[in-house]
């Protein structure tokens, strides 16, 4: 059963936690009560728009930076592959040249042999540069002749460009009117060739000869280091287009050269050649390379992380803020639980005191109880004074050791026992001894104090027993003393007899019992408290006070508004019989 | 606050050693501070109360219960070096007979 409170309590602790029941609803509650009050989740907007700001400001940074590393790349590698395009055409340049003075030398070796058009010469020289593998394919001396062009001798292969054809005539016959090499492309077959004449007026005649473009249109100059990082396409011509193209390094049909380009047209005869060039590969510094993509991505991480970390500090403060708000709540809450609790207890206890006060014959009886100052737990002290049959009455003033309900329920068991054992006419010492079978501190946890008495109104006589309880004050003829009762152990230490002292009180004596809360401070003996009792009592007894006056008094002058304990006075003043 | 140390006295005897002020509060941790020296088998529990400054019901409460505990150990509780406070409080409380003091203590 006690599991089964247990487990339902902490049940009850869970917000959401629904069937609550089997008749514990009091006991739930208490236990459920000091949760606290469900709070609205922070709000996180002010700790979103800072890491929004963080995110957008380190974006912009970072983009910036990245942007100008890109830049200072890009600038780089466009001067870096102007450079090496530049090298490039001057490897170009000079291999045009080579190309072209075997011609100027046939030339000038013509000019020297008699007669000019003797061919045999040209044919000795043209042996060396003319055949596979060598500069020319084919080669032939012209004679102009009139209006006429003929042939005196060819070399090599058959020449592409018929030497019946008028459009053959008609273009050596141009190369009468430039004073360099004249260029064009002729196709033969799936390959082409390049077609070079270079005239002499003085002699009259025309040097032809036609190169082949390899079948790879790999340029025989790409094997130099200026073309090592440099993709190329070199077109005859100054313009771009397929039909030009005389040799590139790549897949033709991936022409033209797209990205990072670089072109430079080369003289070439009467035309040109352009040559258009793009990297091969980055050509400046790996960390300029990369330097945009690291400024990036390192950027982006710090902005996520700075993004982050302002977020959670926002965030952290709110949660912060919001926790002393729930813990001062949480305090406020404990305040008012504790009021709400500690009413209940403290009603309790007085309904278990006596509502009314009997009237007995000949005595003024006053009571006062004065619950401690801290503390939820309430104390367990008590008072009772009954009628009696016949003259006689019985009055009990009792003290349960610790606090709380326990101490509150021992206390009532202890009250409603002994006020038993009275009314069916035990004596005080009976009634403790049958209350000390009952009691067990072992099991209840408390030992209770109790002074119980019978007194006669008729005749003054009062029987007392005591069991571990401060003795009373009998105040009579002027002088107060404290009555050497017989003191028992408390009730719950175990049976045990309670030998009674009997008194008789002379007219207009008061009897003062009280508890153990009136006497005693932690700084000092008890016994300064019990004189301090009886010194107050004995000077407001001698003025006459009235009873309920001087009770009040009592505990005006001894009573520390901050003790903890609790307190319970009854006194009579007993009259006499007139 | 009170404190309470325990030590050995060769077999038959421990010690509870209570300082300051046992009252309501303190008083609950009397008896499971004490629970090394019930279960040791010693005949004799002896509870110095030589640096005890206050003690009220509670905590005589509490020195009760120790002794009903010891006598379930066949363990005799006796009081030493009590202050004459607290000695006081044991004669109003009728108290001495039910908890024995050293006389030589």
């Amino acid at each position: 059963m006690s599991e089964s409170v247990a487990r339902s309590l902490s049940r009850s602790r869970l917000p959401e936690a629904g069937g609550r029941g089997h008749g514990r609803a009091g006991v739930e509650q208490t236990a459920a009560t000091p949760d606290p009050a469900p709070t609205a989740p922070p709000d996180r907007r002010a700790a979103r728009r800072l890491a929004a700001v963080i995110a957008l400001v380190g974006l912009v940074i970072t983009v910036l930076c990245a942007w100008a590393a890109a830049r200072v790349d890009h600038n780089a590698e466009r001067r870096l592959l102007q450079g090496q395009t530049k090298q490039a055409a001057a490897v170009l340049s000079s291999a045009i040249v080579g190309i072209q003075a075997p011609l100027g030398t046939a030339l000038s070796v013509q000019r020297a042999v008699r007669p000019s058009d003797d061919p045999r010469a040209f044919d000795d020289l043209m042996a060396a540069y003319v055949g596979p593998d060598k500069l020319f394919v084919s080669a032939a001396l012209w004679q102009r002749r009139g209006s006429d062009l003929v042939r005196l001798t060819s070399v090599g292969l058959p020449a592409a460009m018929d030497p019946a054809a008028s459009a053959t005539r008609t273009y050596l016959g141009k190369a009468f009117d430039v004073a360099t090499v004249t260029v064009r492309s002729v196709t033969v077959g799936s390959g082409s060739r390049i077609a070079y004449a270079r005239a002499d007026t003085s002699t009259d005649l025309v040097v032809y000869a036609e190169r082949a473009v390899p079948a790879n249109r790999r340029a025989p100059v790409d094997r130099d280091s200026a073309f090592a990082d440099l993709h190329y396409a070199i077109y005859l011509g100054p313009e771009v287009r397929q039909a030009a193209l005389s040799t590139t390094d790549v897949a033709p049909a991936s022409l033209p050269l797209g990205g990072n380009t670089d072109r430079v047209q080369v003289p070439f005869g009467d035309t040109v050649l352009t040559l258009v060039t793009t990297p091969r590969h980055h050509l400046g510094a790996t960390l300029s390379r990369w330097l945009s993509l690291l400024l990036l991505v390192g950027g982006l991480v710090l902005t996520a992380v700075a993004a982050r970390t302002g977020y959670h500090l926002v965030a952290g403060r709110q949660d912060a803020q919001q926790d002393a708000a729930t813990i001062a709540g949480l305090y406020q809450q404990v305040g008012t639980l504790y009021e709400e609790q500690r009413e209940p207890y403290e009603r309790l206890q007085r309904a278990l005191l006596p509502h009314v006060i009997p009237t007995l014959p000949h005595l003024e009886i006053a009571s006062e109880y004065v619950a401690g100052a801290r503390g939820v737990d309430i104390g367990g002290d008590w008072y009772s004074i009954i009628a009696l049959a016949g003259d006689t009455f019985g009055f009990v003033v009792g003290d349960v050791s610790g606090r709380g309900v326990d101490a509150v329920a021992v206390m009532a068991h202890v009250r409603f026992t002994l006020r038993a054992y009275l009314i069916e006419g035990h004596s005080p010492s009976a009634a403790l001894e049958m209350c000390s079978h009952q009691f067990d501190i072992t099991t209840d946890g408390h030992m209770t104090t109790a002074l119980v008495g019978v007194g006669d109104h008729r005749t003054g006589e009062v029987t007392l027993a005591n069991a571990g309880h401060p003795r009373p004050l009998l105040v009579a003829d002027g002088a107060a003393r404290f009555l050497d009762t017989r003191v028992g152990p408390p009730l719950g230490t175990g049976p045990a007899p309670y030998p009674s002292t009997t008194v008789t009180l002379p007219p207009g004596a008061l009897l003062f019992c009280y508890t153990d809360g009136l006497v005693e401070r932690r700084t000092e003996d008890i016994d300064t408290g019990m004189d301090r009792l009886r010194t107050t009592v004995e000077q407001a007894h001698q003025q006459g006070t009235p009873v309920q006056d001087l009770v009040e008094h009592t505990l005006g002058a001894l009573r520390n508004d901050t003790a903890p304990d609790d307190i319970a006075v009854l006194a009579f003043r007993w009259g006499g019989v007139a | 606050m009170a404190e309470f140390v325990t030590a050995s006295l060769g077999e038959t005897a421990r010690v509870l050693v209570v300082s300051g002020e046992v009252d309501v509060a303190s008083a609950d941790d009397l008896l499971p501070a004490a629970e090394p020296c019930l279960v040791s088998g010693a005949s004799e529990l002896r509870v110095d109360l030589g640096a005890v400054t206050f003690i009220d019901s509670s905590g005589l409460g509490a020195l009760v219960q120790l002794r009903n505990a010891a006598a379930r150990h066949d363990q005799q509780v006796v009081l030493e070096n009590v202050p004459a406070s607290v000695r006081r409080l044991l004669e109003i409380t009728g108290l001495t007979e039910i908890l024995p003091t050293r006389s030589d203590g």
